[in-house]
Formats: C-alpha cells, sequence, structure tokens
C-alpha cells in the first residue's frame, strides 16, 4: 500500500545550516499492516508521518500510495486522498472548540463529494463507543473521550489508511488504553494503522516496530507477541 | 465540495464565535446606518427644497430685496428704502415684467375671542395669487379696489383656522391682529413648512395698503417678486432694474447696492451646492465610516486566522484545498458585514423616519438607500475578506498543525 524509495527532506532556513530531518528513508507497508514508527523527538518521525499523509513534500525519493506515485498528483488531488483514503489522528485531538462531536466528526464530509451524507457521523461515533454523546461539546469530554471523537472524525470517510501521530501521548494510562483497543479492533477488521510514538509500551501493541533514528530507519521488526488492549471501556 | 454545506457551517462558526462576529458586525451596522440615514434623509431633503423652490420661484420669476449684500448670509445694509413707486416704474420701464407682487410683514399676534395665535401676517397685492401661484381653498383674494380702500379683509393659512377657529366656520367671521379688527375673506392654499422650519400655513395675507397704514405704519416694503415673459433672459434684465433703482434711490457710482436682485440662475447655484452637500459630501462621510468598519472586520478577522491555525490545519488534513479555506473566510467575513448592512440599514431608516418627520421632509423613501448599504456591505465584506482569507489558505498545513 505505501511504497516509501530513498525519502530525503531537508529543511533550509535562511542564516542557518540545513536540515536533514529524513534521510534516504525507505519503507514498504502492506494493506492491513499495523505499524508502529518509534523515535525520539527530533528523530524525523513527524516528518515522516506528514509526508505519508500528504501534507508534506519530500525533497528526495518518491513516494507511491496504492502504486500510485503522488509527486505527480496537483494540490487538489493530494486533498481529495487526504480527505477519501487517508485518516488523521492526532496527540492534541485538534477538534473545533464550541462545537458538538457530531459536528466535529462530519467535517471532513464538507470537503467530500458525497451526495448523501446522513447518519455517517453518528455511526462513526458509535463505532468508538461514544453514540451517546453526539451532541456534547468538546471542553464536556474528558480527554480520552476527546481522542475518540478524533478518531470517529478520521473513520467517518472510511479511508482504508489511519495516521496516528502520538496519539495517546495526552492520555492517561486508561484512556491510552481504550485508543489502543480501537486501533487494534481497526486493525482487525483490515486497516492499515500507522503510528507514530516514543512510548515502547504503546508501540508493542502494533505488529511491526520501525525504528527512527536521525532521519534514518535503524530497526524494522515485526513483533512476535503483541500487546492485547482489553476492549473494557468499550 | 458542496459550496451550500460550506456555507451554512460557516454561519455555524460564525455563530459560535458571537463576540468577534458581534465586533466585526458594529462597523457595518454604524457605516451603512449613517450611509442609509444620510441618502434616505438627503433624497427626501432635495425633494422637498427643489419642490418649495419651484413653488416661490418658479423658473420665470425674480426677486428684489431690500438690503444690498448677498443670498445666503453676509451682511446687509441697514435701511430699507424700496418702495411701492420703486416697482411700479421698474415695471412701466421694463417690458418683460409681466407682473410684480410687493411683499411686507410682521410678526403680529391674531385673535379671536379667547383664542389667539402668533402668525406672519404679509401685506400683498391684489397679483399676489396669480405671481406667488398660491390659491384660496376657501372665499377669494381681495381685488384692486379693496387695496386700493385699504381694505381690513384677511385670508388665513390652515394653520391659523385651526387655532382660531377649532370646528367653527372661519369664512366672514371677525379676527383681531394685533388690535385691528379684520374680516376673513379666504382660506390660503396649504403649503406646509419651508426649507427654514417656517410654517407657511401659520401666514395671514392682507391688503399691502391695509398692513402699511394700519400695522406697520412704514411706507417700504421689504421685497417683491417679479413674473417675467419666460422668453426673457433674466441675467439679461438684471442690469436695467439695477439702473433704475440706483437711479431712484440715488447712489453715487462708487456705493454698492442698497437692495439685491435674485434670479433663477442664482438661485439654482444655491440650489446646485445644496445637493452637492445632500447627495454627495454626506454620503462620503457616511462611506468613510463604513470603510473604517470594514478595516476593523478585516483586521479582526486576520487575528482569528492567526488564532485558528490549528483549525485550518486540521482542515487541510481532513481534505480541504486551499480554495475551500479561501472561499470560508471569505464567507465569514462577508456574511458578518452583510448581516451587519441589514441590521444598519434598518437603524438608519428608523433613524431617517424620525429625522424627516422632526424637518417635516415627508415620506422617507428607503429603496435606494438599501440598495446601496446592502450593495456597500458585500463590497466592503468581500474586500474586508481578502487578505484574511488569502493568508489562511497559504497557510501550510504542517506549521497550522504544529
Amino acid at each position: 500500500m505505501i511504497e516509501l524509495n530513498g525519502i530525503t527532506k531537508t529543511y533550509t532556513r535562511p542564516g542557518e545550516e540545513s536540515v536533514n530531518a529524513l534521510m534516504d528513508v525507505s519503507l514498504q507497508i502492506d494493506e492491513g499492516e499495523f505499524v508502529a514508527i518509534v523515535g525520539s523527538s527530533g528523530s524525523g518521525k513527524s516528518t515522516l508521518m506528514n509526508i505519508l499523509g500528504l501534507l508534506d513534500l519530500p525533497s528526495a525519493g518518491s513516494y507511491r500510495l496504492r502504486g500510485q506515485d503522488t509527486a505527480g498528483l496537483t494540490a487538489g488531488a493530494q486533498a481529495h486522498l487526504r480527505n477519501k483514503r487517508i485518516g488523521f489522528v492526532f496527540q492534541t485531538f485538534h477538534l473545533l472548540p464550541r462545537t458538538s462531536a457530531l459536528e466535529n466528526v462530519e467535517l471532513p464530509l464538507l470537503y467530500s463529494d458525497r451526495t448523501s451524507i446522513r447518519d455517517l457521523g453518528r455511526k462513526a461515533l458509535e463505532s468508538v463507543g461514544l453514540g451517546d454523546r453526539i451532541s456534547h461539546r468538546p471542553s464536556e469530554l474528558s480527554g480520552g473521550q476527546q481522542q475518540r471523537v478524533a478518531i470517529a472524525r478520521a473513520l467517518v470517510n472510511e479511508p482504508d489508511l489511519l495516521l496516528a501521530d502520538e496519539p495517546t501521548g495526552n492520555l492517561d494510562r486508561r484512556s491510552a488504553n481504550e485508543v489502543m483497543a480501537i486501533f487494534q479492533g481497526l486493525n482487525n477488521s483490515g486497516r492499515t494503522i500507522v503510528l507514530v510514538t516514543h512510548d515502547a509500551e504503546i508501540a508493542n501493541h502494533s505488529r511491526r516496530i520501525a525504528r527512527i533514528e536521525r532521519g534514518r530507519i535503524v530497526a524494522d521488526e515485526r513483533v512476535m507477541d503483541p500487546k492485547i488492549a482489553l476492549q473494557e471501556a468499550l | 465540495m458542496n459550496t451550500m454545506r460550506l456555507i451554512s457551517h460557516s454561519a455555524g462558526m460564525m455563530n459560535r464565535h458571537k463576540l468577534r462576529t458581534g465586533f466585526m458586525m458594529i462597523g457595518s451596522v454604524i457605516g451603512v446606518a449613517a450611509l442609509t440615514l444620510v441618502v434616505s434623509v438627503g433624497l427626501a431633503a432635495e425633494r422637498k427644497i427643489l419642490k418649495l423652490a419651484h413653488e416661490m420661484f418658479g423658473e420665470s420669476s425674480l426677486m428684489i430685496m431690500d438690503g444690498g449684500g448677498h443670498m445666503m448670509g453676509g451682511p446687509r445694509n441697514p435701511g430699507t428704502r424700496l418702495k411701492i413707486d420703486d416697482l411700479e416704474a421698474i415695471a412701466k420701464q421694463v417690458p418683460e415684467v409681466e407682473s410684480w407682487d410687493p411683499q411686507q410683514g410682521l410678526t403680529a399676534s391674531a385673535r379671536r375671542g379667547d383664542l389667539a395665535d402668533t402668525a406672519q401676517v404679509l401685506g400683498e397685492s391684489e397679483r399676489s395669487e396669480h405671481v406667488w401661484g398660491r390659491s384660496a381653498v376657501q372665499g377669494a383674494y381681495f381685488d384692486g379696489a379693496s387695496v386700493k380702500s385699504s381694505e381690513r379683509v384677511a385670508l388665513i393659512g390652515q394653520t391659523v383656522v385651526n387655532r382660531l377657529f377649532r370646528n367653527e366656520e372661519p369664512m366672514g367671521a371677525e379676527i383681531q391682529i394685533g388690535s385691528v379688527p379684520f374680516r376673513v375673506v379666504g382660506i390660503l392654499e396649504p403649503w406646509g413648512t419651508d426649507p427654514h422650519g417656517m410654517d407657511k400655513d401659520n401666514e395671514i395675507v392682507v391688503p399691502i395698503s391695509t398692513l402699511m397704514r394700519r400695522l406697520t405704519n412704514a411706507d417700504t416694503i421689504t421685497g417683491a417678486k417679479l413674473l417675467v415673459a419666460p422668453s426673457a433672459q433674466q441675467d439679461q434684465m438684471v442690469k436695467p432694474i439695477e439702473t433704475i433703482l440706483r437711479e431712484r434711490h440715488g447712489i453715487a457710482a462708487n456705493q454698492p447696492n442698497d437692495f439685491s436682485i435674485l434670479t433663477a440662475t442664482e438661485v439654482q447655484k444655491v440650489m446646485a451646492s445644496i445637493k452637492r452637500i445632500l447627495t454627495f459630501y454626506l454620503p462620503m462621510v457616511a462611506a468613510i465610516s463604513l470603510l473604517a468598519g470594514g478595516i476593523v472586520s478585516a483586521s479582526l478577522m486576520v487575528a482569528s486566522v492567526n488564532e485558528r491555525a490549528g483549525e485550518i490545519g486540521l482542515r487541510r488534513a481532513v481534505g480541504a484545498r486551499t480554495e475551500d479555506i479561501r472561499l470560508q473566510f471569505l464567507i465569514e467575513t462577508a456574511a458578518t458585514t452583510v448581516v451587519g448592512g441589514i441590521a444598519g440599514i434598518l437603524l438608519g431608516y428608523v433613524l431617517a423616519r424620525m429625522g424627516a418627520t422632526k424637518m417635516h421632509l415627508g415620506p422617507v423613501a428607503p429603496w435606494n438607500a438599501a440598495l446601496l448599504g446592502i450593495a456597500a456591505s458585500i463590497l466592503v465584506g468581500l474586500a474586508a475578506g481578502l487578505l484574511p482569507a488569502r493568508r489562511a489558505a497559504r497557510m501550510s498545513p504542517v506549521d497550522a498543525l504544529r
């Protein structure tokens, strides 16, 4: 599904030496995988995530998504892919304040070409166990619930790739566990998930861990016995 | 992307940020209210002034007034030397003068029994009806014989009728002006209020001879209105009239006139300058306040774009194209100023009606002003939204999400 070949990302700021956030990264992720990208802060893992999510362009190298070279895509086509094929989950949730959970979840539908959007938002919220919270505002929800709203938002357009950037970074153990249980459930039903984290214990919930250091992938191995997050809360 | 969906979504966003939206609206409310007020009152005032000027002056008349100096303020020479004889001489020597009516007036109390009124009493000739174009709705004007014999007859305006007669029949009744009794022979056509706010219906017209002999005890007049043949070139008539009057008044060559001559050309000049103020300068001031409102909207929106960077980044991540972001911020700004503009039109209309009622300007037609207000607020909204929308659309999603 994802083929990265020799990806390099260089940031140049005027008056400073240029920084290589990613150097010659090659990575292949197949459909249905659950990959954790692990690294310390500044290792380039967020840059990698932004490139995977078509939010940023590599300085060199090629990125093929479902066999299609992304270098030739127009900005509009990239936006369309983000809308339809990719779901994002962020560390800080990025929910719109003073806006109900349902409206937050429906946000991607605003930019979709679907003709009917009925019930999609409600169903997505139900799938993360928040069917009874659809009219709550973010300020009325716990951190874990807010992140579940954000996951529902990522799922509402039924993308096949889910990108999560430190999704448990702002959550306590219990909420983190809930989030990981949702991810494992989604992966079991066939969704491809790429998770960025610095937390080894979180990473152990995935099926494969790629370690990144100073812009290079230094290890990439299967997880023999993934930790199972209990679905008790759902 | 569904534009209707985006518009209703933007409306929701504005609704959730009531304080910011409110501040953005105030600018266009005030600006458009001022514009509506000024334009609709201006139009009503212009119509009223034109009508009155036409009523009082027509196109083929000329006024001679006692005292030198200028129309519309400026000092006038003291001394009243204009006499009926002067006008008779002019009428005799200048063939273009078709008719004329002298005028002399004073403010006096009019009484009937216990009822009293302070009215403007005007002394006029039997040609008054023809020269001023004001008819009698009941009864008739006095004739030349009445003027010659200084008869104590009067025509009274509607306000005087209301104050002195209540529900009784005024025709043929006796009223006292000062201490002199007059018989009511007619009721004047209602003329409303003049541009100075004087009630033209609180007037009493009596023969000028009677007024001069019985009430003012003077042999001079304050002015006269001359009707000239429509074909006559008014400006060319000024010179001979001036010569006749200067000669009769014995004014030396280096002395200024002790009278003024007012022609339609001069009135038109004054009218044009009034019109310019009403239809250009005042709306300009209102437009500047609208512009200031637009700048406030733009700066609030720019601040809001910076504050909502995370939201913009997120929208990009979930599939918004740069043009979707631009459109959203444009809609948000324009919708706010347009809603503010509509409120401004209503406010301006209410104020205009209040003002027009106070100034007796007659009905205010709000449609021109409303159209102008809507157009102006859309324009200001789009212009104010342009910069913030561009800024929002140019934000890199990666930076915006950080």
